[in-house]
């Protein structure tokens, strides 16, 4: 009965958050945080993905991530130029930022002991960890893409590097900032209750 | 905004295109992506885009709608045209200009290189323009079914997808009402200096992170209550319906990939 019940709120936080994830793309354009109108943007749609990692460990965080990327691609707000590309953009990148969610009992551990310092040391490096991951995701998809595109022998790695970065940095610190000050206003969240 | 939000860029209409189940147009969207590598001369390529303009047409959409969805795209386009122009250097010297030096191969590198993005661009949004996003859930849910062998867990992922599309508009009137209540507090969102909103993104995330929950929570309440129990044996609301129609489209398509083999350099 117990696990049941999990699973079912488990389908269901995922869900929601996968829609506040997108949402938060959106919102960020509300409050124009947005300056990359030609794909990547500083967005703070990772927020949600980082807490349903460290809430249901790293299987919410992936499947968030994953579903996001699908959420972008069925409304028709992908950028999709080769299949490749799209993948890795898409449904990798995102998925990929769920990876935070390694760290996810070590941080539930240390807000049970109620250690400020040590949980959020652990949610930094994972929120390190993911956006990290997805850097590399975008990386590897703009040199995919130019290969596909551009004439051969251009430094395309490098600027891939750079332009990805330009966005990914900011993302990261923004996101990083977020995460922390909405899990300080509520850690019991983080600790999935038992059901009885 | 509250309608971007519900239907993306779908476009209601009435057209053979929006009738198809949408298990045939994503089969046409992918396998479109597959051969359209297979376009390599002037008479392929140029079979591609009858063949993308015929299914446009088909569709009903309105040129606006086409025309800004690739707006931001169309200068990629150009871009990708001007390098391979510039930095293309086989074939016989057509423009010699200062520095500047067009070959004849970049010519035709950099048109069948952008005309492929383009017709790529264009079917692709072609799906996501006639096709609602409920309808393309389940088509992807019926086309994933296979992969529930490995484990994949398809019904989940679609029943996820489906609260998720249900949620957005919900949250986003949610997004709404905290907003103007910390507006009328005084806080400002759009302007100031960047650390500023920064700032003031806080008192509208937190509300909302915790209303997520207690939504989250209760949709799961109410499932169970329900008798919701995983995906064996549950039946459908909404039934996807294989008309001639898409058998009839997959036939084109096929001639299509036999014609670019025949015709293919």
């Amino acid at each position: 009965m117990n696990q049941k019940r999990s699973n079912t709120l488990f389908i269901s936080e995922v869900a929601v958050f996968t829609a506040l994830a997108y949402l938060l793309d959106f919102v960020a354009g509300i409050l124009s945080l947005k300056i990359w109108p030609q794909g990547g943007s500083i967005s703070i749609a990772m927020v949600p993905i980082f807490l349903m990692a460290y809430r249901w460990g790293i299987k919410g965080g992936l499947l968030t991530g994953f579903l996001l990327g699908l959420l972008q691609f069925i409304l028709g707000f992908a950028q999709i130029y080769t299949i490749v590309q799209g993948i890795i953009d898409y449904f990798i990148a995102f998925t990929v930022v769920g990876f935070a969610g390694i760290f996810a009992s070590q941080v539930r551990n240390a807000i049970d002991e109620q250690k400020k310092g040590k949980w959020v040391a652990y949610v930094l490096i994972g929120a390190f960890l993911g956006s990290a991951l997805r850097y590399l995701c975008h990386v590897v998809s703009g040199i995919v893409f130019f290969g596909e595109y551009a004439p051969k022998g251009q430094p395309v790695a490098v600027y891939s590097l750079l332009y990805n970065g330009t966005f990914m940095l900011p993302s990261f610190i923004i996101s990083a900032i977020i995460i922390i000050l909405v899990m300080s206003a509520m850690p019991k969240k983080m600790v999935v209750q038992k059901m009885r | 905004m509250m309608e971007k939000m519900i239907f993306g860029r779908y476009v209601p209409a009435d057209s053979t295109v929006h009738k198809m189940d949408p298990r045939s147009k994503l089969l046409i969207i992918f396998l479109f992506v597959c051969i359209i590598f297979l376009a390599n001369n002037w008479i392929t390529y140029a079979l591609i885009g009858v063949y993308t303009f015929y299914m446009l047409g088909m569709s009903r959409i309105p040129v606006r709608f086409l025309y800004g969805g690739l707006k931001p795209v169309l200068w990629l386009v150009l871009f990708t045209l001007i390098l391979q122009l510039l930095f293309t250097k086989e074939g016989n010297l057509l423009v010699e200009w200062g520095p500047i030096k067009i070959y004849e191969e970049g010519v035709r590198q950099g048109v069948f290189i952008s005309l492929r993005f383009f017709f790529l661009i264009l079917m692709t949004s072609l799906l996501t323009l006639t096709t609602s996003p409920i309808e393309i859930t389940d088509g992807l849910e019926t086309l994933l079914n296979p992969l529930k062998k490995i484990h994949f867990p398809v019904h989940e992922m679609a029943l996820m997808m489906s609260i998720s599309l249900r949620f957005i508009p919900t949250l986003m009137q949610e997004t709404d009402k905290i907003m103007k209540a910390q507006m009328a507090r005084g806080v400002e969102f759009s302007s100031g200096p960047f650390k500023e909103r920064i700032k003031a993104v806080i008192p509208l995330l937190i509300p909302l992170f915790v209303s997520s929950f207690k939504r989250a929570e209760e949709l799961a309440v109410a499932m169970e209550a329900r008798g919701y129990r995983g995906g064996e044996g549950r039946t459908k609301y909404r039934q996807l319906s294989w008309k001639a129609a898409d058998t009839l489209q997959l036939v084109v398509l096929a001639i299509l990939t036999i014609l670019l083999f025949l015709l293919r350099a």
